[in-house]
C-alpha cells in the first residue's frame, strides 16, 4: 500500500493505493494526517484494489479517534469493489462518502468553520 | 437528465419487520420489486443514468437490477448518511451528477404514473420546489433545466403515496393489480388484461383463476383451488389443494397448506398479516403456511461437514484439560452454563484461555445447530438489529468471527467483522479464523 | 383451565376457560378434560380470552370436542378470541363449523335463547 498527502487548505487528502489487509494497514496510523487526530482527512480510495475486515477496522479506528477529537474524516471516489464491502458490513452509515474528492474538501473546509 | 434515487432506512423499517426475508427495496408490488417501478419513473422522464443511494445494504438490489443495461441505461450505486439533506445528496454525488440537470426521488414512496404518458418535459421545467411531495419525501428538479423545452402540452399527472405501513403496502397492491397493466409495465405473460402468469407456472386443470390475478414465476397450482379474484401470487410458491386465495397477497417463497382459506390477508412464508389491522400470526405447523427455503443447500452441507469436524478435533484435543478442569469448577462454583463463562481464580482464567467454557458448545456443531465460527449472540443483541442480522447470513456459533481478529472494541465493531466474514467467508478460511480465534483468546486471557 | 358450571334458563352451560398456548404438547390434556366436562353438561362455551396461540393439533382438538358435542345434541362456542387465533380459524375454515361470540357471558346467554342445538351455517 502507498499513502500520497497532499493539502487542500486546511484539509489533508490522504490517497490510498493498494491493498489494505492485516499486514498493510498498520501503516495507515503511521501516516501524519492520519495519526494527528486534530486533523481533518479526506481519505481517497479510488486506486484502493482490495480492502479486507483489518483495513476498514483501521479505517474505523481513525474515524473514532478524529470524532472524539471533533475532526472529520471523509471517504471519496470509492470503486465499486471496495464499496461492496463497506455495503455488507454496514459501515456506510459511519461515514460521510464522496464521488468526488473536491466536494469532499469542500463539504469538510464548511463543516470546520461551522 | 440524471436521477438521484435516495431512499434512507429510516422510512422502510416496517418492512424488515413485517417481511424479514425480503429487501425493502425489491419488496414485490404486483410481481416487480418496488425499486424497478423508481426506475422506470426515471426513464420515462428521459434519464440514461440512474443512481440508487441507500445509507443500508444494496449489495442485493444490485445483484438484481446490475448495471441497468437490462433497461438500457447505466445504474450506479452508492451510500447516503442518514442525516443527509438534498444539497449533500447532490455535493457527495457531484461526479455523477456533472453540474446538469438531476431528478432526485426521496423517501420510500410510490409513484402513480402512467406508461402512455410522457414525463420528458420534467427535464425542461424551471423550478427548484419540489414537484411532488408527501410526508415520505419528494421528487426535486436540480441543477439548469435542459432546453428545448415543448411547452406545448401539459405534464402528464403524477403522485407520490408514502409506502409506510403494511396497510398501505396492501392498498397500493392492489390498486395497481386493478389498474396497473395499462399503466405500469408488468411482467409474465397474460393474452387477457388483469391476468398476468409468469414462467414454469403448473395449474391444474381443476384448479379456477378469477381476474384479476397476478402469477410470479415458478408456481404451482394444486387441484380444486380457487385463485382470485384480486390475488397476488409471488414466485416460488406452491398452493396445495383446495385453497382460496381472494383479495390477498402471497408473497415469494411460500407454501400454502391444503384446505385454507386466505382472504384480505398477506402470507409471507410462515406468516399471516391481517393488512387492515395489521396483526401478525407466526404459524408453528409446517403444514398451515411455510417458508420455501432457496438458497444453495450443498454449500451449506459442505460448510457443516467441515466445521462438525474442526469441532471433533477440537472436542479430542480439549477432552483431557475438560475432564480435569470441569469437576474442579464445579464444586467451587464457578461454572456457570452460559456460555460465557466468567474468567475468576486460577482455574477458571485457564479454562476460559483454552476456550474450555465453549467445551459443551462444540457438541452442537457436530449435531449442526451452530456453526464453529460465526457470528456470537452476544454481538447480534448488542448491535441494532438491521436487515442483514435476520437473514441466512446471521450464522450463530461457537467462536465469533470478531474473537479471531484484533481490533473490534465494542459490540458494533464486531457486528462489522462478523458481517464481512458471513459473506466472505469459505470453510477452510473458517477453520484458519477458528484457529485465531483460539490463539487469541489464548493470549488474551491473562 | 378453570371450569364452572351456570345455570341459565334451566340449561347448564360449563364455561371453560382456555389459556396461554394450545398446541401439540398440550392439547391431549384439553381432549381429557374435555371428556370429563362433557359427562357433566353437553352445552360449553371455550372462553379463549387468555388464549395466546393455536396451532392446528390445537385446532383439531377443539374440533375433536365439538364432534362429541354434536353426538350428544350439545355444542361447543366459542368466546374472546383474539386477533391471531381468529385468524387460525379463519384460514382453515373452522369458523364456519362455531359459534362464535365476544365473551363468554354471551355464548352461554345464547343456549339459553335456544336450548337446542342450532346450527346456522
Amino acid at each position: 500500500m502507498t499513502i500520497t498527502e497532499t493539502s487542500d487548505g486546511s484539509i489533508t487528502i490522504v490517497a490510498l493505493c493498494g491493498t489494505i489487509d492485516s499486514s498493510t494497514a498498520p501503516e495507515l496510523h503511521k501516516s501524519p494526517a492520519i495519526a494527528d487526530t486534530l486533523r481533518s482527512v479526506v481519505i481517497d480510495l479510488e486506486k484502493v484494489d482490495f480492502l479486507d475486515s483489518s483495513g476498514l477496522g483501521a479505517l474505523v479506528g481513525t474515524l473514532r479517534l478524529k470524532q472524539e477529537a471533533k475532526a472529520a474524516v471523509l471517504l471519496s471516489c470509492m470503486n465499486p469493489r471496495v464499496r461492496k464491502v463497506f455495503d455488507i458490513t454496514g459501515t456506510v452509515k459511519l461515514f460521510h462518502i464522496f464521488d468526488d474528492t473536491s466536494a469532499a474538501v469542500e463539504y469538510a473546509a464548511t463543516h470546520n468553520e461551522g | 437528465m440524471k436521477t438521484l434515487i435516495a431512499i434512507k432506512e429510516q422510512y422502510h423499517t416496517w418492512v424488515h419487520e413485517a417481511f424479514p426475508a425480503m429487501h425493502p427495496l425489491l419488496l414485490p408490488l404486483c410481481n416487480k420489486p418496488f425499486i424497478e417501478y423508481l426506475i422506470d419513473f426515471a426513464i420515462l422522464a428521459g434519464s440514461r443514468e440512474v443512481r440508487l443511494l441507500s445509507d443500508g445494504q444494496l449489495t442485493e438490489v444490485e445483484e438484481h437490477c446490475g448495471t441497468g443495461s437490462r433497461w438500457g441505461i447505466e445504474l450506479s450505486y452508492a451510500n447516503l448518511h442518514p442525516a443527509d439533506d438534498q444539497q449533500q445528496l447532490l455535493d457527495k454525488n457531484r461526479k455523477f451528477c456533472g453540474g446538469g440537470r438531476t431528478m432526485i426521488l426521496t423517501g420510500y414512496n410510490f409513484i402513480s404514473y402512467n406508461k402512455q404518458k410522457s414525463y420528458l418535459d420534467l427535464a425542461t421545467i424551471a423550478t427548484d420546489t419540489p414537484i411532488a411531495s408527501c410526508p415520505g419525501g419528494t421528487i426535486t428538479l436540480k441543477g439548469p433545466p435542459e432546453s428545448g423545452a415543448s411547452e406545448k402540452s401539459p405534464l402528464a399527472p403524477f403522485s407520490i403515496t408514502p409506502l409506510d405501513s403494511v396497510q398501505s403496502y396492501f392498498r397500493i397492491s392492489m390498486e395497481t393489480l386493478q389498474t396497473g397493466s395499462s399503466r405500469y409495465v408488468l411482467p409474465g405473460y397474460g393474452s387477457e388484461p388483469d391476468c398476468s402468469i409468469g414462467k414454469n407456472v403448473i395449474i391444474s386443470k381443476t384448479a379456477q383463476i378469477r381476474k384479476p390475478v397476478s402469477i410470479g414465476d415458478n408456481v404451482q397450482i394444486l387441484p380444486k383451488t380457487i385463485i382470485g379474484p384480486s390475488a397476488i401470487i409471488g414466485s416460488n410458491v406452491v398452493i396445495d389443494n383446495g385453497c382460496s386465495v381472494s383479495g390477498s397477497i402471497i408473497i415469494d417463497n411460500t407454501y400454502i397448506g391444503e384446505n385454507l382459506e386466505i382472504d384480505m390477508r398477506i402470507a409471507a412464508g410462515n406468516t399471516l398479516i391481517d393488512p387492515t389491522s395489521g396483526v401478525s400470526l407466526t404459524m408453528e405447523d409446517p403444514h398451515l403456511l411455510v417458508g420455501i427455503k432457496t438458497w444453495a443447500t450443498t454449500a451449506i452441507l459442505k460448510r457443516k461437514t467441515i466445521h462438525a469436524l474442526a469441532a471433533t478435533i477440537l472436542l479430542v484435543l480439549q477432552f483431557i484439560p475438560f475432564i480435569l478442569l470441569f469437576p474442579l469448577l464445579k464444586l467451587q462454583g464457578k461454572w456457570k452454563d452460559d456460555p460465557y463463562m466468567q474468567e475468576t481464580g486460577l482455574a477458571g482464567a485457564l479454562a476460559v484461555a483454552i476456550s474450555l467454557d465453549r467445551f459443551p458448545l462444540l457438541l452442537k456443531v457436530i449435531t449442526g445447530k451452530l456453526d464453529i465460527i460465526g457470528s456470537s449472540s452476544r454481538s447480534t443483541c448488542a448491535g441494532k438489529h438491521s436487515y442483514p442480522d435476520s437473514g441466512p447470513l446471521s450464522r450463530l456459533a461457537v467462536f465469533s468471527y470478531a474473537e479471531a481478529e484484533d481490533w473490534p472494541v465494542n459490540g458494533s465493531d464486531a457486528a462489522i467483522v462478523e458481517r464481512f466474514h458471513a459473506v466472505h467467508s469459505t470453510p477452510i478460511k473458517d477453520i484458519g479464523m477458528t484457529i485465531k480465534a483460539l490463539i487469541n483468546r489464548l493470549t488474551k486471557g491473562r | 383451565m378453570a371450569f364452572r358450571l351456570d345455570t341459565l334458563n334451566g340449561i347448564t352451560v360449563g364455561i371453560a376457560e382456555l389459556n396461554g398456548r394450545l398446541v401439540a404438547e398440550n392439547s391431549t390434556i384439553l381432549q381429557k378434560t374435555c371428556s370429563d366436562w362433557q359427562q357433566k353438561t353437553p352445552f360449553l362455551v371455550f372462553d379463549c380470552s387468555n388464549l395466546d396461540f393455536i396451532d392446528s393439533s390445537g385446532l383439531g382438538t377443539i374440533v375433536g370436542c365439538l364432534r362429541k358435542a354434536l353426538e350428544k345434541n350439545g355444542d361447543i362456542k366459542l368466546a374472546g378470541l383474539n386477533a391471531k387465533v381468529a385468524m387460525v380459524f379463519e384460514l382453515t375454515k373452522a369458523k364456519k363449523l362455531f359459534s362464535i361470540f365476544s365473551n363468554a357471558g354471551e355464548a352461554a346467554a345464547s343456549f339459553a335463547a335456544s336450548p337446542v342445538s342450532s346450527k346456522t351455517q
